[in-house]
């Protein structure tokens, strides 16, 4: 060295530059002390966040059967395509680029993810629900090349309904879950909950328990290994309490005979639903992985409705089918037996106003009358009991107030009383009203499904049931019933008299010389009786808007049960603008058919296409011109009655085979 | 040339502790890059390639080395020169001479070339003290190779020449005054050099470095991962190839740039302490070499090499934990990169050089 000074100068330097090193090494220390040790635990939770991805595995839906073991419901794998904005570098870019790979619109595709904004980031927001397998492979080939680290396509059980539109109403379609039912336990957002009919109502068994997979993802979003994985359960599996084969011959009936309407057949005993249909339906399967803008919009505009469950909330007015409580009410009550004879002699005067019958009848005991659906005699025993025993009856059958069935927004049928006129119009009863009233008309509002629950009272010999769609349900373990829910109706039983002169009257309704001759089928004691339900009088001024003939005809009704003796089916075919109530019973005849031909191991019936319209009958002509609104309904019915006078006397396949087209082509 | 004593004096704990240090880094270029694959091959070359320029760079007296320094100075900025017009493109920067076998990175031996220059120009100096003019050469020379390196452009690289002219300034006798005076020079140019002398991409990493969440995905990404990488390490570490943050690429350049926040992830702070105790014992180790040097171009020699060694250390493995803006710097010894490897070594050759020559004459 040079000199001391120097030397010096750089031994004090030197140590200047080693405490400085040592300082620098030590707050380096420190700051890793500092990362490693006081703040390791969010670090560590922000490490997994982020090369850890726990994804939904959705559990699949119950499958649903049948009573006889026929599927109706099941599932399918379709693909989503999703955004998880977690991974995602610039979101803008995306879903342009996204946009263009799955050609949907980049407008469609910005309105969903910005619906989705506010929720978690780590969430995929579904872009393309159910994809198609070019967008899927589209979507993949980006994803190799890292172009899209942000979407993920995965598969997810979806709904398919095999039958399409079959028994729609009834089972319901599924939906994304509104903000609602997420607060329902179990409910995750995206999840496909059920939104109506037994698909909403029994959401609870059928969807099962999402899994969930969580896996190691590398900084592409590719996913390299899985952690861990809780497999999904699927739903329980659930029969339905409908007969596969009467569910699509009523619907098949319905079809073929050119009817929109509703068809309801119970097991009188239990109150099982064997058939519930409305028509016209819809397909369930655009509902299955989101339904699109268009379609609902579509389903919703129609105007013939057919998101409406015309079964349970469709009401009209019940017809001559309401002679059936009047005639119970009658014996029950006491009033009259059923040998209790009226004269009619083509109508009576009540109350200083003349009220018509369809015939000129003579002397008439309740049998016969309600065979001919006589409109005088049951004027007259209507007013002997009063509003109120026919609405107490009406009650007890199960026509009044809602049947209680399993599904959502029953609407509930409407039959006055005093009491009922006091509450809703603040009014007195007048006891004219009571005459109309006794044939079926005035103020009564009634669904296909308390019409056949009705039926079922007077099969079961007068327990009022209440309608259940599930009859067992299976959790994996093997099935277990699903036990129905207690009646509030105590169990009932009418006068062994009163049923067999009511069930006498409808029997003849369809075997003798009623109306309801073409729901006769040889050797099964059909039972039933017809009803129409005006439709001019209440939509009258619609006609001024020139709505079409097809819409203001009136609408038929068919009650019925089969046997008559220890009745095994009870329900109703409502054929709407059917004319009359005969055009149901065709209907009702292959339901029923179906049903005794399925319980004997028998070939199913097969429907003969009807022929093309008949040129106009003039005695139907003179028939509708003569019948006063009031009782339109015996005139239809008592043209029945001529109509198959004049088919002749041959066999009564023949006379239903001829007259099958004449009824469905009544002109107006 | 080399004695049999010298021998005696070649100072093997500090070989033993860069091994070590180039073992640690190994074996994590070894988990990052997913087994014994190209990278870590090239490593392992590199490494005994090292050794070798080390051996001779330790053998060749560094006053002979001293008297040829103008020669090698000129040789490096004619290579860096070389780079500018011939050099292989990659990254968006030209730093190599691709050299069939193996690619050349001159910057890195521009290093060991300054110390070597500055060294003798300073230590040589018959008056006492530093003057101006001393001072005014010593930049110079420093700048002709920082403004080449940082028109690669290498930033980076060039930033850490100018640690080689501070600290030999310093240790060779930089009055005070000019120290002082530097310091409230630098703290008002920064704004700026800050608002004028930078890039747009060189602002945005030190505005985002400032507050990363700013740009999670983008400038500060890299930052945030860091910090995670090396938080989530914790004390004992995930284990050997089991770090999520380095093995899944969330952290870019993982045996790279980043290698040391690697080592913090699969170690944890057990590992961290370790490598940091090796470097600064390397580093105290070689300041004992300058203190113990036999004349002052020893010192500022072993002084040079270390100024730069020191500084890119300490601010790579601050920038490692995501508390400094990030620069492509690598970690000297550890990091992957085989022009680095060898030079650093050759480095380390003069400094063993120094030391074990401090008896002769």
């Amino acid at each position: 060295m040079d000199n001391a000074e120097d030397r010096r100068r750089l031994t004090t330097r030197l140590t200047v530059l080693r405490v400085s090193i040592g300082v620098a090494f030590g707050l380096l220390a420190c700051g890793f002390w500092f990362f490693q040790v006081v703040h390791h635990g969010q670090f560590k939770a922000m490490a997994e966040n982020n090369h850890q991805r726990t994804l939904t595995l959705r559990a699949p839906r119950g499958i649903i059967y049948d009573r006889t073991g026929k599927l109706l419901v099941e599932n399918r794998n379709s693909f989503n395509i999703s955004i998880l904005r977690e991974h995602s570098k610039d979101l803008d870019r995306t879903i342009r680029v996204l946009a263009a790979v799955t050609r949907v619109g980049e407008r469609t595709v910005r309105d969903i993810v910005d619906r989705h904004r506010r929720e978690p980031s780590y969430r995929p927001i579904v872009v393309v629900q159910d994809a198609t397998l070019a967008q899927v492979a589209a979507v993949t080939a980006r994803r190799l090349d890292f172009e899209l680290p942000d979407v993920i396509v995965q598969e997810v059980p979806t709904r398919r309904y095999p039958d399409q539109d079959m028994a729609a109403h009834l089972i319901g379609y599924v939906g994304e879950a509104s903000e609602e039912q997420l607060q329902s336990d179990g409910v995750t957002s995206g999840a496909m909950v059920g939104q109506f009919g037994v698909e909403r109502v029994y959401n609870r068994l059928l969807m099962g328990e999402d899994g969930a997979k969580r896996v190691v993802v590398n900084s592409m979003g590719r996913e390299i290994r899985t952690l861990e994985e809780v497999p999904p359960t699927q739903g329980r599996r659930v029969q339905l309490t409908i007969n596969y084969a009467m569910q699509k011959a009523a619907e098949d009936a319905l079809r073929n005979y050119g009817y929109n309407g509703s068809a309801v057949v119970l097991e009188p005993q239990s109150g099982e639903v064997l058939t519930l249909t409305s028509q016209p339906a819809f397909d369930p399967n655009a509902f299955a992985a989101g339904i699109d803008r268009a379609t609902w919009s579509s389903l919703n505009t129609n105007k013939l409705r057919p998101l409406q469950n015309r079964a349970i909330q469709g009401r009209y007015s019940p017809g001559s089918t309401f002679k059936i409580v009047v005639a119970t009410a009658a014996l029950e009550e006491g009033a009259i037996t059923p040998d209790h004879q009226v004269f009619c002699p083509g109508g009576g005067t009540f109350y200083g106003r003349f009220f018509q019958c369809l015939g000129k009848h003579g002397y008439m005991d309740l049998r016969h009358a309600i065979e001919k659906s006589c409109n005088t005699y049951f004027y007259t025993v209507g007013n002997m009991i009063g509003v109120d025993k026919m609405y107490k009856w009406a009650e007890r059958l199960g026509l009044a107030l809602k049947s209680g069935v399993d599904l959502p927004n029953e609407a509930e049928s409407i039959v006055p009383s005093t009491e009922w006129k006091q509450r809703r119009f603040n009014e007195r009863w007048y006891p004219g009203e009571t005459i109309s009233v006794a044939i079926g008309q005035g103020a009564l509002s009634v669904t296909p499904m308390s019409m056949a629950v009705m039926m079922a009272t007077v099969a079961n010999g007068g327990t009022r049931v209440v309608p259940r769609l599930v009859k067992a349900q299976d959790d994996g373990s093997g099935w277990q019933p699903v036990p129905a829910t207690p009646s509030p109706f105590p169990p009932f039983a009418m006068k062994p008299e009163t049923l067999s002169a009511v069930r006498d009257g409808l029997w003849m309704v369809v075997n003798g010389a009623g109306t309801g001759r073409r729901a006769m089928i040889a050797g099964r004691d059909v039972t039933g009786k017809t009803g129409t339900a005006q439709v001019i009088s209440l939509q009258g001024r619609d006609r001024a808007r020139g709505k079409s003939e097809q819409d203001l005809r009136d609408h038929g009704w068919f009650v019925f049960m089969a046997p008559r003796d220890n009745p095994e089916i009870a329900g109703v075919v409502f054929a709407e603008h059917g004319e009359h109530g005969s055009s149901a019973a065709e209907v009702a005849r292959h339901i029923i058919d179906t049903y005794f031909a399925q319980r004997d191991g028998q070939p199913l019936p097969v429907l003969t296409p009807p022929a093309p319209p008949a040129p106009p009958t003039p005695a139907r002509v003179t028939a509708a011109a003569t019948a006063r609104p009031s009782s339109l309904d015996s005139a239809r019915d008592a043209l029945g009655i001529r109509r198959r006078a004049e088919a002749g006397r041959n066999s009564v396949a023949s006379a239903r085979r001829s007259l099958g087209p004449q009824s469905v082509a009544e002109p107006r | 040339m080399f004695e049999r004593r010298l021998y005696h004096h070649v100072d093997w704990v500090l070989i033993g502790a860069v091994l070590a240090i180039c073992a640690i880094g190994l074996a994590m270029i070894y988990s990052t890059a997913g087994g014994a694959g190209r990278v870590y091959w090239t490593q392992v070359y590199a490494l005994g390639l090292g050794l070798i320029g080390m051996g001779i760079a330790a053998s060749i007296d560094y006053r002979s080395l001293a008297d040829k320094s103008h020669w090698i100075y000129l040789a490096i900025v004619i290579l860096l020169i070389g780079v500018l017009f011939f050099g292989a493109v990659r990254g968006g920067s030209q730093r190599w001479l691709d050299l069939g076998y193996f690619n050349l990175q001159p910057s890195e031996f521009a290093k060991a070339a300054l110390a070597l220059m500055l060294a003798k120009m300073l230590g040589e100096e018959r008056h006492s003290g530093l003057v101006k003019r001393d001072l005014l050469i010593a930049a110079v020379l420093t700048a002709v190779p920082f403004l080449i390196i940082a028109r690669q452009p290498d930033l980076g690289t060039a930033v850490t020449l100018l640690p080689i002219l501070f600290i030999v300034a310093y240790v060779a006798g930089m009055p005070m005054k000019y120290i002082y005076a530097g310091l409230v020079v630098a703290i008002l140019a920064a704004p700026i050099a800050y608002r004028f002398g930078l890039q747009e991409y060189q602002r945005e990493r030190i505005s985002t470095f400032l507050d990363p969440a700013q740009d999670p995905k983008g400038a500060g990404y890299q930052q945030i991962q860091a910090r995670i990488t090396v938080g989530s390490g914790g004390i004992l570490g995930k284990g050997f190839m089991a770090g999520t943050q380095g093995q899944l690429r969330f952290l870019p350049v993982a045996h790279n740039d980043f290698i040391f926040s690697v080592l913090a992830e699969e170690q944890g702070l057990v590992g961290v302490l370790a490598a940091l105790g090796l470097y600064f014992f390397v580093i105290m180790r070689a300041l004992d070499a300058a203190r113990l040097a036999k004349d002052r171009l020893g010192a500022f020699l072993v002084l040079g090499v270390l100024a730069s060694f020191t500084s890119q250390v300490i601010y790579n493995i601050t920038m490692s934990a995501g508390l400094a803006p990030v620069k492509g710097l690598t970690l000297p010894l550890m990091s992957y990169g085989g022009s680095s490897m060898v030079a650093t070594l050759v480095g380390f050759g003069l400094i063993l050089n120094v030391r074990m020559r401090r008896f002769t004459n």
